[in-house]
């Protein structure tokens, strides 16, 4: 296989992979994020972490878009984000064609796999770089085997999800992630909804990518695997960054002890 | 049991007539119903509005009356409004106007339109949004996103329902013989007007009617059974569903 596939390396002169300052997003009244900034280096590995409910996802989803922060400014793999705003600078819309340059380059793994049911493995993984990056069927085909190969799946390309077990699943979603030979990859609670010896599986992918130095956001209740792999960890509470810094201070600091110390 | 009026070729040529017919009045409203169909369905969900009222208001008037009176409305209805604007009659699309097909088509059209259309509504709200948001996270446009993902994920969920609707469809062709186009009933008919026999030309079309439900029950079941992404299906049921949506451990 070509070797320029797994070719990822940070160039020295980029800016961080995120760049995100003073972002605020509300549900009506509800305040989910509240002045949330947060910067993740190139080739590094970023773990946010929380309760429920404290804005850990939804922090996620606006790296990609997802959701569309109501304040703040982002910067995204070399893009400005260019919000329109009102008047008092409240983000009102999205230029469309940015929005779709930045999610060709930002892939997201999903909690629920979010795999597409009437196409096959292979079909999945192919998908969004022949549609999206205009990718001939055969090349693309070569870049899903190669990646299907990396999570262990390559005997599975024709099968079709539903067949699949969730830790099956949730590897060929990162092989769809990973076909798109995306800049930053976003993990949503990976592995919350697998049965307990399925993710192992799971974890065992993310943490050889992390290894090779790709950079990822994760969003995820594994505390010691989290302290494992991670460059970073975001602690957020209720909507604010409650403690960030290298795993061993985040998970030592009282504030977090608090939430993380009984599965850690 | 008398039926020598078979070897007849004026009566083997109604009944050609009204057979190929009725196959054409079937395909071209099933073909223009479920594009309509899917309009609707789309319209209700995501158009602003006023537009999904008008839209709403639309199916509740033709699946609420009768499929005659509504074949009547359109055929001495809007064709007599038609025929009175002036120089209608010399215009190139007069030919269509006049013929009954067309407003049998257009009757059927916009009845599998508003009927399926609902079917189909239902069908886009059970696909999991997941599927789509995936979609939308990796940089699909949003045209891409309902015609690849999201309108055969719906089709998937509703293919046996949309099956009945077909052989419904088919079984409406007989109203059109009340105004004047040659089906199979027509051709029972002026077959009984002139042999005087009542059951034998019925029983004909009913054995044809059968045959062509028949064929078109098989046609779709394969249909349904080759969808891709489906599991196979076990014993004589519809489809497992229901096993589409669990995300947990391969049987």
């Amino acid at each position: 296989m070509t070797s320029s596939l797994d070719d990822h390396t940070p160039q020295a002169t980029a800016a961080p992979a995120v760049q995100a300052h003073h972002l605020v997003k509300r549900y009506g009244d509800l305040e989910v994020l509240r002045d949330v900034s947060l910067e993740v280096p190139e080739g590094s590995v970023t773990s946010i972490i929380g309760a429920s409910g404290s804005g850990k996802s939804t922090l996620l989803r606006c790296l990609n878009l997802l959701e569309r922060p109501d304040q703040g400014d982002l910067a995204i793999a070399d893009e400005t984000i260019q919000f329109d705003r009102n008047p008092q600078g409240d983000v009102v819309g999205l230029n469309r064609r940015q929005l779709q340059r930045l999610r060709a380059k930002v892939s997201m793994v999903f909690q629920q796999f979010n795999l597409w049911p009437h196409f096959s493995v292979l079909g999945n993984v192919t998908e969004a770089p022949m549609r999206v990056q205009g990718l001939s069927r055969r090349r693309a085909t070569e870049v899903a085997e190669h990646y299907l190969a990396r999570v262990g799946m390559a005997d599975k390309r024709d099968a079709y999800p539903a067949f699949l077990s969730g830790g099956q699943q949730q590897r060929v979603a990162i092989a769809r992630a990973l076909a798109m030979e995306p800049r930053l990859l976003l993990f949503d609670e990976p592995t919350s909804a697998l049965d307990p010896e399925r993710v192992n599986e799971v974890l065992g992918v993310i943490r050889d990518l992390a290894g090779e130095g790709r950079t990822m956001v994760l969003v995820t209740h594994e505390m010691a695997f989290a302290r494992e792999v991670s460059d970073q960890v975001v602690f957020l509470d209720r909507g604010v960054i409650g403690v960030a810094g290298p795993p061993g201070e985040v998970f030592d600091d009282p504030r977090c002890r608090r939430f993380a110390a009984p599965a850690a | 049991m008398d039926f020598s009026w078979l070897g007849d070729p004026f009566y083997q040529d109604y009944l050609i007539e009204g057979f190929v017919n009725t196959l054409w009045l079937v395909a071209v409203s099933a073909v223009g119903g479920l594009a309509l169909a899917v309009l609707v369905a789309i319209t209700r969900l995501k158009a602003p509005r006023p537009l999904a009222l008008a839209v709403q208001g639309f199916t509740t008037v033709m699946r609420g009356t009768p499929l005659l009176v509504q074949l009547f409305f359109f055929y001495y209805g809007v064709g007599r409004l038609l025929e009175g604007i002036p120089g209608i009659q010399d215009s190139l699309i007069w030919p269509l106007l006049r013929d009954p097909f067309f407003y049998g088509a257009l009757t059927f059209i916009l009845s599998v339109g508003a009927y399926s259309g609902e079917v189909i509504r239902g069908a886009l709200l059970s696909v999991p949004p997941g599927e789509r948001e995936a979609g939308r996270a990796f940089g699909l446009t949003p045209l891409q996103v309902f015609f690849r993902l999201w309108l055969p994920r719906a089709i998937q969920q509703c293919l046996p329902t949309l099956t009945g609707e077909m052989i419904l469809l088919l079984k409406s062709v007989p109203l059109v013989s009340t105004i004047a186009m040659m089906d199979l009933l027509q051709a029972a008919n002026i077959i009984r007007d002139e042999t005087f026999l009542v059951y034998e030309p019925l029983m004909l079309i009913g054995g044809i009617y059968l045959a062509m439900t028949l064929v078109l029950t098989l046609v779709l079941r394969q249909v349904e059974r080759h969808f891709p992404g489906m599991k196979p299906e076990r014993g004589r049921g519809w489809l497992p569903r229901r096993s589409l949506h669990t995300h947990g451990e391969a049987p």
